[in-house]
C-alpha cells in the first residue's frame, strides 16, 4: 500500500484526494490538518523534505510538498490548495529545520505567509521590495534600484537618479 | 569588568566567502555567539526566466547555475522534462551522459580543494588543481566546443557524438589522475597544521545533519550512507559496480576525506564506461528525411524537435550532483512554455545548518567548517 | 573684374622673397609650433616623462578581486599556472582597493550588489581604470529581461574596456588586458604629437 493511501485511511476527513504525480503517490489535503499530518509523515520514516513549492494559478495558489524516505526508499508529494486572497497556511519549521529557509523563499517569491514560522523575512530580495516577483500580476515594467543607507541596510526606491551615471 | 557583544561584519566582498556572501556574526571577544547569514547578492531571477523561454531554451541558463560542474545541472532539468514527456535515450547517449558526469565531479572537487586550501592559507593545492582542471578542461572542448557552460545535454540525448581522439585522451587523463591524487593526499591530509585546523571543527550530529536538509558529500561525512545514486538509481547507474563513500567521524576532515574517495570511485566508474560503451549505430535518415542539423535521430539522440507540447502535469525529479541532492520541479500546462520550474539546489540547503554548526567557535574555525560544505552563489541565489 | 568669370589657369601665384629678419623667422615655423604648444596647455619638454610614467603604470596594474559569478572562475584560471596573467605584472590580486588600480568587473551585476560595486570604484585611489568582462556584466547578458539585473556596468561607473564573451576564454581576458596597456601608453601629452611610438 502506498503511502498516499495509508494517510487516507489516518486521516479520512483531511485528505480530499489521492492520485498520483508522474510517477509518486500524491495525497490532497486540506489545509488545517496539515501539521498533525506532517507529524504523523515523519514518523513513517520520511526524514527527508526535498522541496517547498508555491504555484500561482490565477484564481487559487498551491503548495506542495516533496518527501523521500531513505530507509524505505519510497516517495511521498503533499499538496495544499488555498484561495487567491491572502493565501495562509501552517508552518513545518518546528519539525523539518529546513522548512525554515525553503519557506522564506516561498513568502519572498510568491507572496504565501506561513502561521507560526520563527523569522519570516525576505531572504533573496531586499527588505523593501514591491510586489511578489513570481505572481503572474507581477508588473516586469516598473524598474526597482537599491542604494545603501547610513546604517549599511538596503533601500529599495523606484528611482535611481543618485546611483545611475545617466 | 564588563563587556559588550561586538557585531561583525563579513561583508558581500571578501576573498574567502566564495562569491558574495554576507555573515553578520555576533561575538563575544572572539568567540561567535550568533551568525546570521544575509544572501540575495547575486539573485538573477532564473524561475521566473524560465517562464518566459521555451523548454529547449532555458537549458543554457542552468549551466549558469552551478557554474563549476555544470553538466548535472543539464541533466537534472533534461531528466524532468524526459520524465514528464515519455521521452526515451538510446543507450550510448546514456553512457556518455554517465562519462561526463563523473568527470565533471572529479573537476568539481579539485575546485573545492584548491580553494578550501587558498582560505586555510596554502596556496599550492589551487595551482595544482587549477593544472588538472585544465587538462579535463580540453576534453570538454573536443566534445562540445566550451569551457565551462556547455548546453550538451538535451531532451532525447546528447548533442553530438563523441569526435574521433576522445577515448584516448580520456584514457591519458585517467592514468595521470591517479598518481596525482595520490600526490594531494601525500601533501594534505597528514599535514600537522591541517588536521589542527579542521579535526574536531564544524561538529554536528547525524540526526541534525539531516533535518537541516543536507546532502551529498557533506552528509556522508556524517556517518549517513545516503546516496541518490543507490537508492533511487537513474541512468545506467544500476549496471556500474561502485560504492558511496562514507565517514563517521562528523567533522570537518571527514566532509573533506569524502571527497577524496569520491574522486577515486568516480575515476573507477570511468575506467567501466569506457570498456563498455556501445559502438555507434548507424541509422537510416531515409525513415524520417530530416537532416541532422533539424533534431533527426543519430546514434546518440532521438527524434527530438526544437518546439514541443509536453502533456499536462508536474514532476519532480532529482540526482546526486556534486555538491548534494539537485532536483528540478516543472509544471506544465500543455503549451511551448513551462508553467512554473522550480530549482531545489543543494547549496541553498547545505547552508542552513550552518548558523548552527558556527556556534562556539572562532572566525577562522567559520572559514574552514564553511569551506568543507562546498557553497557556490549561483546555486544559493539563482 | 567679375569674380565667376576669372580663368584660374591663368593666375601666377607668387611667394614673397623674405625681406626682414622676423620674416626669415617666420619662414622655418619654429615660433608658430611653440605658441601652438603654449596654447595647448602643455609643454613640448615632459613627453619623455609622460612615456616614463605610463611605461611604470602599464607594467604593474595591480586588480583588486571583485569577481561576482561564472566569470570569476575564468579569472582564476587566467591567473593560475597555464595562462598566467603575472607575465603581465599582475603577480598579486589585492584584497583591498585602496592598494589597487584596476577593477575587472567579472560576474552579473544584480541591483542589491550594484551600490557596492560602485563604492569599491569610489575607494580605489586615481589613477584608475576598470575593465568589464562577460557579457553580462557588458549588457546584462542573458539575464536581460530579469527583474533584478542591472543592464550594464556602465551605468554605474565609466568603462575602459569591454571583453565579451560568456565566459570569455582566458586567451580573450589576455587580448583584452593588451588592449588596455595600449590605451594607458597612449595616454598624456606626449601621444598627442605622435612622439609615443
Amino acid at each position: 500500500m502506498n503511502p498516499a493511501e495509508e494517510i487516507k485511511q489516518l486521516f479520512p476527513d483531511s485528505v480530499v484526494s489521492v492520485g498520483h504525480q508522474t510517477n509518486k503517490p500524491l495525497a490532497i489535503i486540506k489545509k488545517e490538518g496539515l501539521l498533525k499530518i506532517a507529524e504523523k509523515v515523519k514518523e513513517m520514516g520520511f526524514d527527508n523534505l526535498s522541496v517547498i513549492t508555491g504555484i500561482d494559478y490565477g484564481d487559487r495558489f498551491e503548495v506542495v510538498y516533496n518527501f523521500l524516505s531513505y530507509t524505505k526508499k519510497q516517495n511521498l508529494v503533499l499538496k495544499v490548495v488555498l484561495g487567491h486572497e491572502n493565501p495562509e497556511v501552517d508552518s513545518l519549521a518546528s519539525v523539518w529545520k529546513v522548512a525554515d529557509w525553503l519557506e522564506r523563499e516561498t513568502y519572498d517569491l510568491v507572496g504565501i505567509k506561513f502561521r507560526g514560522h520563527p523569522n519570516l523575512k525576505r531572504i533573496l530580495l531586499p527588505d523593501g521590495w514591491i510586489g511578489h516577483p513570481l505572481r503572474k500580476d507581477y508588473d516586469m515594467s516598473v524598474d526597482q534600484f537599491v542604494t545603501v543607507g547610513e546604517d549599511g541596510e538596503d533601500i529599495v526606491s523606484t528611482d535611481g537618479s543618485n546611483l545611475l551615471r545617466r | 569588568m564588563k563587556t559588550e557583544e561586538l557585531l561583525i561584519n563579513m561583508g558581500p566582498v571578501h576573498p574567502s566567502t566564495h562569491g558574495v556572501l554576507r555573515f553578520k556574526l555576533t561575538m563575544d571577544g572572539e568567540i561567535i555567539k550568533k551568525c546570521e547569514i544575509v544572501m540575495g547578492y547575486l539573485h538573477r531571477g532564473t524561475e521566473k526566466l524560465g517562464e518566459m523561454k521555451t523548454y529547449m531554451q532555458f537549458i543554457p541558463y542552468t549551466d549558469r547555475l552551478d557554474y563549476i560542474s555544470a553538466f548535472p545541472n543539464n541533466y537534472a532539468y533534461v531528466k524532468a522534462v524526459e520524465e514528464l514527456a515519455g521521452i526515451e535515450v538510446p543507450l550510448r547517449a546514456e553512457y556518455i551522459r554517465v562519462l561526463t558526469l563523473e568527470l565533471n565531479r572529479i573537476v568539481n572537487h579539485l575546485v573545492m580543494l584548491g580553494s578550501l586550501l587558498l582560505d586555510l592559507g596554502a596556496s599550492t593545492m589551487i595551482m595544482y588543481g587549477f593544472r588538472e582542471r585544465e587538462n579535463a578542461l580540453q576534453l570538454f572542448e573536443m566534445l562540445c566546443g566550451a569551457r565551462m557552460t556547455f548546453n550538451y545535454i538535451k531532451p532525447g540525448g546528447v548533442r553530438e557524438d563523441l569526435p574521433d581522439g576522445f577515448i584516448p585522451k580520456l584514457n591519458e587523463f585517467i592514468k595521470d589522475m591517479e598518481k596525482r591524487i595520490d600526490d594531494y593526499e601525500q601533501l594534505i591530509s597528514g599535514n600537522e597544521i591541517f588536521m589542527g585546523r579542521m579535526k574536531n571543527i564544524g561538529v554536528m550530529s547525524a540526526e541534525d545533519a539531516i533535518n537541516y536538509g543536507m546532502s551529498g558529500p557533506s552528509l556522508r561525512g556524517h556517518g549517513v550512507n545516503y546516496d541518490i545514486r543507490k537508492i533511487e538509481p537513474y541512468s545506467v547507474y544500476p549496471d556500474l559496480d561502485f560504492k558511496a563513500c562514507v565517514r563517521h567521524e562528523c567533522d570537518s576532515f571527514a566532509r573533506y576525506m569524502v571527497r577524496i574517495d569520491e574522486m577515486r570511485e568516480s575515476l573507477h566508474i570511468l575506467r567501466q564506461v569506457v570498456d563498455a560503451m556501445p559502438p555507434a549505430k548507424p541509422v537510416s535518415q531515409a525513415k524520417y528525411g530530416i537532416a541532422p542539423m533539424t533534431g533527426a535521430p543519430t546514434a546518440v539522440s532521438t527524434y527530438f524537435p526544437r518546439i514541443f507540447t509536453p502533456p499536462v502535469g508536474e514532476v519532480y525529479s532529482r540526482i546526486e550532483a556534486p555538491k548534494g541532492e539537485l532536483g528540478f520541479y516543472i509544471v506544465s500546462d500543455g503549451s511551448i512554455k513551462p508553467y512554473r520550474i522550480k530549482i531545489r539546489s543543494p547549496s541553498f540547503c547545505n547552508l542552513t545548518a550552518i548558523p548552527k554548526m558556527v556556534e562556539g567557535l572562532m572566525i577562522p574555525d567559520l572559514i574552514a567548517a564553511f569551506g568543507t560544505i562546498d557553497v557556490v552563489l549561483g546555486d544559493v541565489d539563482r | 573684374m567679375d569674380p565667376l568669370t576669372i580663368d584660374t589657369t591663368k593666375i601666377k601665384m607668387t611667394k614673397k622673397q623674405p625681406v626682414t629678419a622676423l620674416d626669415k623667422l617666420n619662414d622655418t615655423g619654429l615660433i608658430s609650433t611653440v605658441l601652438a604648444a603654449r596654447e595647448r596647455e602643455g609643454l613640448i619638454l615632459f613627453s619623455t616623462i609622460d612615456q616614463v610614467f605610463n611605461w611604470a603604470r602599464l607594467s604593474s596594474l595591480w586588480p583588486v578581486t571583485s569577481g561576482l559569478a561564472c566569470c570569476a572562475i575564468e579569472m582564476m584560471a587566467t591567473a593560475m599556472a597555464h595562462h598566467d596573467v603575472a607575465r603581465f605584472g599582475m603577480e598579486i590580486f589585492r584584497a583591498s582597493p585602496r592598494q589597487a588600480d584596476l577593477m575587472f568587473v567579472a560576474g552579473t551585476v544584480t541591483k542589491r550588489m550594484a551600490p557596492r560595486v560602485k563604492k569599491l570604484y569610489e575607494m580605489m585611489p586615481d589613477p584608475k581604470w576598470v575593465i568589464s568582462v562577460g557579457s553580462c556584466a557588458n549588457t546584462g547578458g542573458p539575464y536581460h529581461e530579469s527583474y533584478s539585473v542591472l543592464k550594464g556596468v556602465d551605468m554605474i561607473i565609466p568603462v575602459d574596456v569591454y571583453i565579451p564573451g560568456c565566459p570569455p576564454r582566458p586567451e580573450a581576458w589576455i587580448y583584452g588586458i593588451i588592449q588596455l596597456r595600449e590605451k594607458i601608453k597612449n595616454q598624456g601629452y606626449g601621444a598627442k604629437w605622435g612622439l609615443n611610438k
